[in-house]
């Protein structure tokens, strides 16, 4: 059974098709990355499939439900998480407190007893609170805990906004140009701790990503989208050898190249 | 610093309190008393702003109209029948109003829920607006308040207002609501649903996709705002005894708005300190107003004076310190101890360097 199914959905923008007829399906513990030119759509799909915006045409379905034109916040309870293109982090907000907050969506203590502070709702801050410190270890920014989330360096914000998403408890992890901005050593970090984390959270991850070495490195299926189409899917051997992704890419028929 | 210490310094500084509020109370003039309460609740006003402006972020100028509901909710309810009776010359008052009647603090209580179940009608549309857009609308609704107040005089006792009632505000209650406002806004900002308010404030999208219910916490922010603005009110009503409309303009937003931002969007401290400052400024800048002379220089009787020298004040605030007061600094007892400490080493290593 697929974890999403998303049925050929179409999303316009007046009489722009940011995305047309996108069809994919995501099986448990599947790594696939998404590619394409600058505005192919790649980020409407994501926001498509978090519920930012509703698709135009057809539905998006979430271990068989139908999650179409449901908001974000019910789409991260039903366990799509994500990551963006553009760091958002809570800035002003210290770490720690931006890796607690993704546990929120769980919460069993109403809100009176949290205003009030009862024992109920102290033990589960303190259990909210080890398991952020736990995940921030996996990254190695425990000992930033205290420091506002916009201090860090590049590289640090983007692994916080993972651990983030990862503490939502997620079954699907999207994430948005993981590897931007960071130098060859810190991608294949990333990498390696993309992996580690679909292991050990037993997760599918859907990834758009510009860096080649990361998307033919990890995937194993690839998804190629250029104005809102998808031209190609398939491994990486078969991508890179596609005249149509190359086409979209170098501007040339593939004969000339 | 353990919790329990923690928890016995502050019982101890409520104490401390209690016995300035008791000295207050026994030992000043009525016209110091008065400044005090206003400051007091201005605490309490500029506390729940700050919830729903500060630490949400939502532009809200409401506050008014809040106020104004607890403000009549609370003069109903405690003006006796055969008093209200006598008040509404305009038109009769209308049934129900004629015979209910509260104590103060079960007044006070309702006052704070109208204002509360008002917030809530009124933020499930208007809390989809951002910015500006909010601020706009939530100004009008605190208009529309004032307006309906001018204009079911079988109510509110149209633009002549409610006159004599019974001045049950005194210290005692203002300090105390200012305190369980404080207590209860500090609670909420410091659990998992603070976290959630704060998120929003910071990046509304982000907020919503890690799983914060936008519509609800928006809104009950607003409403606990709102709550708080509403009791607010009604220890307004029993203070000046005299209630009307045009008491609720939205310049009383405005000085609410300016004690918030004063004080440092987003700290609790900072705010307490600004709501008494603001208040002993607007009173002991009076005398500026009634003319004076800077050696041989005559300044003759401006009125108005006090509003423009207090403009010019609050200028300097916002230049020099665009976070307020205090910025986003809190009250805490373990940087109080902190301080004390610093201080007493200071104190000491300067001894050391004089001999």
């Amino acid at each position: 059974m697929e974890l999403l199914n998303v049925d050929s959905i179409t999303m316009k923008f007046g009489g722009l098709t940011a995305v047309g007829n996108f069809k994919l399906k995501i099986l448990p513990g599947e790594l696939i990355g998404l590619i394409g030119p600058n505005g192919a759509g790649k980020t409407t799909v994501f926001n498509m499939i978090t519920g930012i915006y509703t698709p135009t045409i057809n539905k998006i379905y979430f271990q068989d439900r139908d999650i179409t034109g449901i908001k974000p916040d019910k789409i991260a309870k039903a366990g799509i998480a994500r990551t963006f293109q553009n760091i958002r982090l809570l800035e002003n907000l210290t770490v720690i407190d931006n890796v607690m907050i993704g546990f929120h969506l769980h919460l069993k203590s109403n809100l009176a007893s949290a205003i009030l502070k009862f024992p109920s709702y102290v033990r589960e801050e303190e259990s909210i609170y080890h398991k952020s410190m736990e995940l921030l270890e996996k990254v190695e920014l425990e000992k930033f805990k205290l420091e506002k989330a916009g201090s860090l360096p590049y590289g640090q914000q983007r692994k916080l906004e993972i651990i983030r998403a990862l503490a939502t408890g997620p079954k699907l992890l999207l994430l948005d140009e993981p590897a931007a901005g960071m130098n060859p050593q810190e991608t294949k970090e990333l990498m390696s701790f993309i992996q580690k984390i679909q292991d050990d959270f037993s997760l599918s991850i859907f990834l758009i990503e510009h860096d080649m070495k990361v998307v033919m490195g990890i995937c194993r299926r690839i998804l190629v989208m250029d104005y809102g189409v998808t031209i190609a899917e398939g491994n990486p051997a078969e991508i890179q050898n596609n005249p149509e992704v190359i086409k979209a890419y170098l501007g040339v028929d593939a004969n000339y190249a | 610093m353990k919790k329990q210490n923690e928890k016995i310094l502050t019982i101890l500084a409520l104490i401390v309190l209690g016995i300035l509020v008791y000295l207050a109370e026994n030992n000043l003039d009525a016209y110091k008393l008065r400044i005090l309460n206003l400051g007091a609740i201005y605490v309490t006003l500029a506390v729940s702003l700050n919830l729903i402006y500060g630490f949400t972020g939502q532009f809200s100028l409401g506050h008014a109209g809040f106020m104004a509901i607890g403000a009549y909710v609370t003069s109903l309810l405690v003006l006796p029948p055969y008093y209200k009776e006598m008040i509404y010359i305009l038109e009769p008052l209308a049934w129900p109003f004629t015979v209910i009647h509260a104590p103060f603090i079960v007044a006070l209580f309702l006052s704070g829920l109208f204002a509360a179940i008002a917030a809530f009608i009124i933020g499930l549309p208007v809390l989809r607006l951002k910015g500006d857009y909010l601020g706009i609308a939530t100004l009008g609704f605190a208009e529309i308040i004032r307006i309906i107040a001018n204009n079911i005089p079988r109510v509110t006792n149209g633009a002549l207002g409610i006159k004599g009632i019974p001045e049950f505000t005194n210290l005692w209650w203002t300090v105390g609501v200012a305190i369980v406002t404080i207590y209860i806004i500090k609670g909420l900002i410091e659990s998992s649903y603070g976290r959630a308010l704060m998120a929003i404030r910071e990046n509304e999208i982000a907020a919503e996709v890690i799983g914060v219910n936008l519509t609800y916490h928006k809104v009950m922010s607003f409403t606990i705002s709102a709550f708080f603005a509403g009791v607010a009110g009604g220890l307004f009503a029993c203070l000046l005894t005299t209630i009307d409309p045009k008491a609720f303009m939205f310049v009383m937003t405005f000085n609410i708005l300016i004690v918030v931002v004063m004080g440092g969007l987003g700290s609790i401290t900072g705010t307490v300190l600004a709501a008494f400052l603001f208040n002993f400024f607007l009173e002991y800048l009076r005398p500026i107003e009634a003319g004076f002379n800077i050696g041989p220089i005559k300044i003759p009787q401006v009125p108005g004076m006090r509003m423009v020298t207090f403009s010019a004040l609050l200028l300097v605030v916002i230049l020099y310190k665009q976070k307020g007061l205090l910025g986003g600094f809190e009250f805490s007892w373990k940087g109080f101890f902190q301080f004390i400490n610093k201080l007493f080493k200071n104190k000491r290593s300067s001894e050391g360097s004089a001999m």
